[in-house]
């Protein structure tokens, strides 16, 4: 019964996503034949420009054209791409593996990172190496992701010559590694101190908390209760904040994408804008929506899961009430 | 005398923004080896952290100087944090006052004993240590120790829980046991159990105890020795018979005159003027002249040394030194029996019920398809102008009856009746709504917590009338709080002072000044003293008193303490898991309690006395037998009571 509420409640918000996006692409300037037709498209006559948009269904009114797409859509028919003369889906198949690698490593590193760094900062809360982390993170997750990708750019692979610019594979369709290695940089970089400080602090919450100081009077040590401990409590939490994070990570990647031109759905996303290729903008949309909203849920019942506490959560609360 | 704890000239201060507040100065003590010594004191004088100053476990932001304090021969002082946390649970180890907290929620209470053991031992095999985690279960009397040690520690009643504490602190056989308030968050029913347990360990293992806490009673119950402290000095020492029976320091004797078990009959109780003074920059005398009557000239100027009083009593002021002038009020207080309470009083309206709970039930939910119920059909009626006391232990519901009845909780079955209204029927609601939204008013338990931080005093006094809507009788929203504060016994000066600013106990007052606004006819007030010490307590009782006397207020009150009920009300209602078990006036419920659960409440009221303290056994309850299908019938006029063929009833 939940479930399905969720679910209802997960294809309510992609229906609305769908209409607003569908709607605000189409108020956007531009001319969605050019992408079609390339140069030709300035050349058309009006006649055949007439005949152009009757043929691709651009002449009707918005809300005709979005109950056409709706109806398509499913189908399973998420129609063409302008500009690739392809199945919609076909393109972003091609695409999304390329994201994954690029966002998905990207995640696991930063997930694992700022574990680790949150728990050397607190370990050694204001000494000298929680103060410098905390320095060095503040100032790096200052600087702007596009201005980090062309600098990384401009010092490694026109200066230093040792990595590749731009793309994912080389031509023959290897040496995926090395291309990974400048993005993946600036997306770990613009994301790791924002949770890795997270961690630090959600740490130093607990080890103000009653039973770390019971554990340490009984002889363990600050460390042991650290890792041992405090890190089991903020567990739940941490896994909750990280599932939010995907989205953020996410935008990071289209943006570093973009940048290094990197053919994933982050280009994607900008090139169908850019050139008022409908489809593929909507398929694209839905898709990074889907992942949000999915994401978002998975935080909210991450929150309640995991945590033994929360499953009592109503009886200690009610015994809270009561209590002197 | 020989020495397991040595302690000289202590100090601790704290940096806080605020400027360097000295928490403990100056301390001095010795513990003998299987002795158990209690440190008393009000909250904020520096018990606690004379504690974690030798346990080596303050803050950072606190700092230490001490001539020495030595454990068992050890200089702690000159121990890096490695070594201390090697000693740490082998020769000394801690208890808290907070059973919940102080366990960690995401491991079994097995779990959490198997670590402390194996920190000290390291290459014990596993069957080894849960042999040895079955015997400390044991040895703290939970038992079904294998079974019971797979439990998460909010499985587990708060008794239980603070016995599964316990058995952490003592898995590595410590020689000394600093127990910080180890029984202030329990019941009174519990609360026994759990000294008698502290002193039976002691017996067994020959550990010594350091036990801290506020409150006299329980020290009375569990120290050989007794430290008590003001404003981060130790000002009188002795034998646990010696500080009751013969008290010396003027702090030591307010503070025993000023329980509520021990006030004389007729009397208001007697309260300590003035409060502590901030430790920030304190007094360069004796820090309790200024609340002290009969404080010397010399009492302001300098530094009272200890006076011996005999070889194990002392005591730091200036009337015992030889040349001081002879002060009339020298005799201890009489420690009488609880008094009867006959004050003069406006006679309480027998006809006039103001509030009439009929048959109240309701219960909240655990999961889908569990619920417990909270309220299961309470029944009573309060008289206008009467005290009415409601007590139970945590989770009997009281509080879930105080928020039904000020409407913010909608019972689920039942009327209740406000001078004939019924305050959950919509359309009566509304008809009479000025009414009910005025006349009732509720004063909380915390007031740090129910007072808006950020709002000014008189801003939180006026809020109710411009929330209603009401002109200011008195002309200005301001000049209305400076009566109601005024009424509270505050004088104006605190009207731009900000709620952190105050105590514990002016808190409490500007939380009833603000209730008493709207001039109220009830007002409902859940465990308003429970978390004030017992100087700031008597004063709020008293003043709860007057308002009764002098004004004509109604009140519910809702109580753990059966001492502050007894002082307080005119009729209680005791109330055990949803259900009223006994319903009487005050003196006939003391003098004749016929439901064995009430029988075992008042068998478990601590007196501040170690002789007869030590002797009261408390009569236990078993839950099992509690019969919820019982009839309340009236067993003698005014006297009703919950029967049951099935238990034993007086």
């Amino acid at each position: 019964m939940r479930l399905l509420k969720k679910l209802l409640t997960f294809l309510l918000s992609l229906l609305i996503l769908s209409a607003a996006v569908f709607w605000i692409a189409r108020l956007a300037p531009g001319d969605p034949l050019a992408s079609y037709y390339g140069e030709r498209a300035e050349r058309l006559t009006p006649e055949q420009r007439a005949q152009a948009e009757a043929r691709l269904g651009l002449d009707r009114p918005i809300a005709a054209q979005y109950v056409r797409w709706l109806k398509n859509a499913l189908r399973g028919d998420f129609g063409l791409s302008l500009k690739y003369k392809t199945g919609v889906l076909e393109v972003i198949r091609g695409r999304a593996a390329n994201t994954l690698i690029l966002g998905g490593t990207g995640f696991a590193l930063i997930f694992s990172l700022a574990l680790g760094l949150g728990l050397l900062c607190a370990r050694f809360e204001d000494r000298l190496p929680d103060r410098i982390l905390c320095r060095v993170g503040t100032v790096v997750s200052c600087v702007p992701e596009f201005w980090l990708s062309l600098l990384l750019i401009l010092i490694f692979a026109v200066y230093l010559r040792l990595l590749p610019s731009s793309g994912a594979y080389d031509a023959a369709g290897g040496d995926r590694a090395r291309h990974l290695i400048l993005p993946l940089a600036v997306v770990v970089t613009g994301h790791l101190w924002y949770y890795a400080y997270m961690v630090r602090n959600m740490l130093l919450e607990q080890t103000r908390a009653d039973y770390v100081l019971l554990a340490r009077s009984v002889g363990l040590s600050r460390r042991r209760v650290l890792t041992g401990r405090c890190l089991r409590n903020i567990l739940p939490a941490y896994l909750s904040l990280m599932a939010i994070s995907v989205p953020h990570i996410m935008g990071g990647t289209y943006i570093v994408e973009t940048v290094f031109s990197y053919p994933g759905i982050g280009t994607l996303s900008y090139e169908s804008a850019r050139y008022q290729d409908y489809d593929l903008l909507m398929a694209v949309c839905l898709l990074s929506g889907a992942v949000v909203i999915l994401c978002s849920m998975a935080a909210q019942a991450l929150s309640g899961r995991v945590d033994p506490r929360v499953r009592a959560a109503s009886y200690m609360r009610e015994e809270a009430g009561h209590g002197r | 005398m020989d020495k397991l704890l040595e302690v000289r000239g202590l100090s601790v201060s704290f940096r806080t923004s605020a400027g360097t507040v000295e928490a403990v100065r100056d301390v001095s003590f010795d513990l003998a080896p299987g002795e158990i010594l209690a440190i008393v004191g009000e909250s904020g004088c520096g018990k606690t952290a004379l504690c974690r100053a030798v346990m080596g476990l303050l803050p950072k932001n606190a700092g230490v100087t001490a001539e020495r304090v030595a454990l068992d021969g050890t200089d702690l002082l000159s121990l890096r944090e490695r070594d201390m946390t090697k000693l740490r649970g082998r020769l000394f180890s801690m208890v808290l006052q907070d059973p919940l907290t102080a366990l960690d929620p995401t491991l079994t209470v097995g779990a959490q004993i198997a670590e402390a053991v194996l920190v000290h031992e390291l290459d014990l095999k596993k069957e080894a240590v849960r042999r040895r985690v079955t015997e400390l279960l044991d040895l703290v009397g939970i038992g079904e120790a294998e079974a019971r040690s797979l439990l998460y520690p909010h499985q587990l009643s708060g008794g239980m829980r603070q016995r599964a504490v316990l058995a952490v602190a003592l898995a590595g056989r410590p020689k000394l046991l600093l127990a910080d308030e180890p029984t202030t968050s329990l019941d009174v029913t519990v609360q026994a159990q759990i000294l008698d347990l502290l002193r039976d360990l002691q017996a067994k293992l020959g550990m010594a105890t350091v036990l801290v806490s506020h409150d006299l009673a329980v020290v009375a119950r569990a120290a050989d020795r007794v430290a008590v402290m003001y404003a981060g000095k130790i000002v009188e020492t002795g034998t646990a018979k010696e500080v009751f029976y013969d008290p010396r320091h003027p702090y030591t004797r307010a503070l025993l005159r000023s329980l509520p078990s021990l006030a004389r009959p007729g009397e208001p109780l007697y309260t300590i003027p003035g409060m502590p003074p901030t430790l920030i920059g304190p007094p360069k005398g004796d820090a309790f002249a200024c609340r002290n009557e009969n404080a010397l000239a010399i009492d302001y100027e300098r530094q009272p040394p200890m006076f011996r009083v005999s070889d194990t009593h002392f005591a730091a002021t200036w009337t015992l030194d030889p040349r001081a002038p002879e002060i009339p009020d020298r005799q201890a207080p009489a420690v009488s029996s609880i008094p009867r309470h006959d004050h003069p009083r406006r006679a309480a309206d027998p006809d006039g019920v103001l509030l009439d709970v009929q048959d109240l039930r309701h219960s909240f939910r655990l999961t889908r398809d569990t619920a417990v119920p909270a309220v299961d059909g309470v029944s009573f009626q309060v008289r206008r102008g009467e005290i009415f006391g409601l007590v139970g232990e945590s989770g009997s519901g009281k509080s879930t009856v105080a928020r039904c009845v000020m409407n913010i909780l909608r019972p689920q079955g039942g009327r209740i009746l406000y001078k004939g209204v019924d305050v959950w029927d919509p359309a009566a609601f509304r008809a009479n709504r000025r009414m009910l939204r005025t006349e009732r008013q509720l004063v909380f338990q915390d007031s740090a917590s129910s007072l808006d931080p950020r709002m000014k005093v008189a801003d939180i006094i006026a809020e109710p009338m411009a929330v209603s809507r009401v002109k200011p009788p008195r002309g200005t929203a301001r000049a209305e709080a400076a009566f109601q504060l005024h009424y509270v016994g505050m004088d104006p000066s605190y009207l731009d002072k900000y709620p952190p600013e105050l105590s514990g106990g002016m808190r409490q007052r500007v939380a009833i000044a603000r209730a008493l606004t709207m001039e109220p006819e009830l007002l409902v007030a859940d465990e308003p003293v429970a978390s004030l010490d017992a100087s700031i307590q008597a004063q709020i009782l008293n003043l709860f008193k007057h308002l009764q006397a002098e004004h004509g207020f109604t009140f519910l009150f809702i109580a753990h303490d059966l001492s502050v009920v007894r002082y307080l009300c005119d009729r209680v209602g005791v109330l055990y898991r949803g259900k009223l078990a006994e319903l009487a006036p005050t003196e006939e419920l003391f003098s004749n309690p016929l439901h064995p659960y009430t029988r075992a409440l008042l068998s478990a009221i601590p007196v501040p006395d170690p002789v007869r303290e030590r002797a009261r056994l408390p009569y236990a309850y078993d839950g099992r037998s509690f019969d919820r299908t019982g009839v309340f019938t009236e067993a003698a006029p005014g006297h009703f009571v919950l029967q049951s063929g099935k238990e034993d009833m007086a």
